[in-house]
């Protein structure tokens, strides 16, 4: 019997491996500046008040992302709207983490939307990785605007993007994250914009956040 | 380019918002009769000069606030956010 397995809307580029039950690319690249398919990444979409208990208990408000351990990100995107970002496979946990703040009580409306098939994400690493957003974003992504943690939905290659300032080891990093149906078009935008730079695609790989 | 002060976003092309409409305060549903419901849902006078306008943060928070814009010049002067249900009495 054939094996199932998930794939990302982002075509993968050869070679294929098999990674906690996506199909991605094994492709290793050493480039100063790299992009990899990350839609694997578990996603949950968690909607409440936005001066609610979710907030209170994590801290984030609007344009801000922080680790709530080594592994799971909790990203802040607008007024009453968080993702929660953890490895492949812990879509369950992520959801665990926002029932236990709605068991605090209090009758607030809490809902919690697993998206990591619905959305498609990718991670953006380099030194040049501003350089190369700044052609096709308008926001200003310079430290004193955007510094590491940072999150914001802005237009990216005139498509509803939500991005998040992640640095890894002091190398910065961002996360870019669009409609499923969109994926492919925005990881060729970012490939695109990307050439001037010696951008090379990654493979997706632990870490994982 | 017109940037507009997004309440929760800062500020921000005008290509990422659509307008919405001029801020009107509505008919009372129990009393107004059709000329005036009419008048409020079709009518606009067009103004040149400080307006008061929805606007919807499409491409950003997707949220709805209110601008204060001079028609002539595209000056913002003010940006906010409608009243929480709560702050308007309603239960």
């Amino acid at each position: 019997m054939a094996r199932l397995l998930a794939r990302s809307p982002i075509t993968p580029p050869p070679p294929l491996v098999v990674a906690e039950g996506w199909e991605v690319s094994g492709r290793r690249s050493g480039a100063a500046l790299r992009l990899s398919d990350c839609t694997p990444l578990a996603k949950l979409l968690v909607r409440g008040d936005e001066q609610g208990r979710f907030r209170a208990r994590f801290g984030i408000g609007v344009g801000a992302a922080r680790l709530l351990s080594p592994d799971l990100l909790v990203i802040g995107w607008g007024p009453g709207e968080w993702t929660l970002l953890g490895p492949p496979g812990a879509e369950e946990r992520l959801a665990s983490v926002a029932a236990l703040d709605r068991d605090d009580g209090g009758g607030e409306f809490l809902s919690a939307t697993e998206v990591t098939h619905g959305h498609a994400l990718m991670r953006l690493a380099g030194t040049a990785a501003a350089a190369l957003l700044a052609k096709i974003c308008a926001i200003d992504l310079g430290d004193d605007v955007t510094p590491n943690g940072a999150a914001f939905r802005s237009s990216v290659a005139k498509l509803v993007t939500e991005v998040v300032r992640h640095d890894r080891d002091g190398e910065p990093a961002y996360w870019l994250q669009c409609d499923r149906a969109f994926g492919q078009y925005l990881f060729d935008a970012v490939l695109d914009a990307g050439a001037e730079f010696g951008i090379e695609v990654d493979g997706f790989r632990p870490p994982w956040i | 380019m017109l940037l507009i002060p997004c309440v929760h976003c800062g500020p921000r092309n005008v290509s990422e918002f659509a307008y919405a409409d001029a801020v009107l305060p509505a008919p009372d549903p129990n009393a107004a009769p059709p000329s005036v419901w009419r008048r409020y849902l079709y009518m606009r006078t067009n103004p040149a000069g400080w307006t008061s306008e929805w606007w919807y943060h499409q491409s950003g928070c997707r949220r709805y606030f209110m601008v204060e814009r001079d028609t002539r010049t595209n000056e913002i002067r003010a940006a906010a956010l409608p009243p929480r249900p709560a702050d308007r009495g309603a239960p």
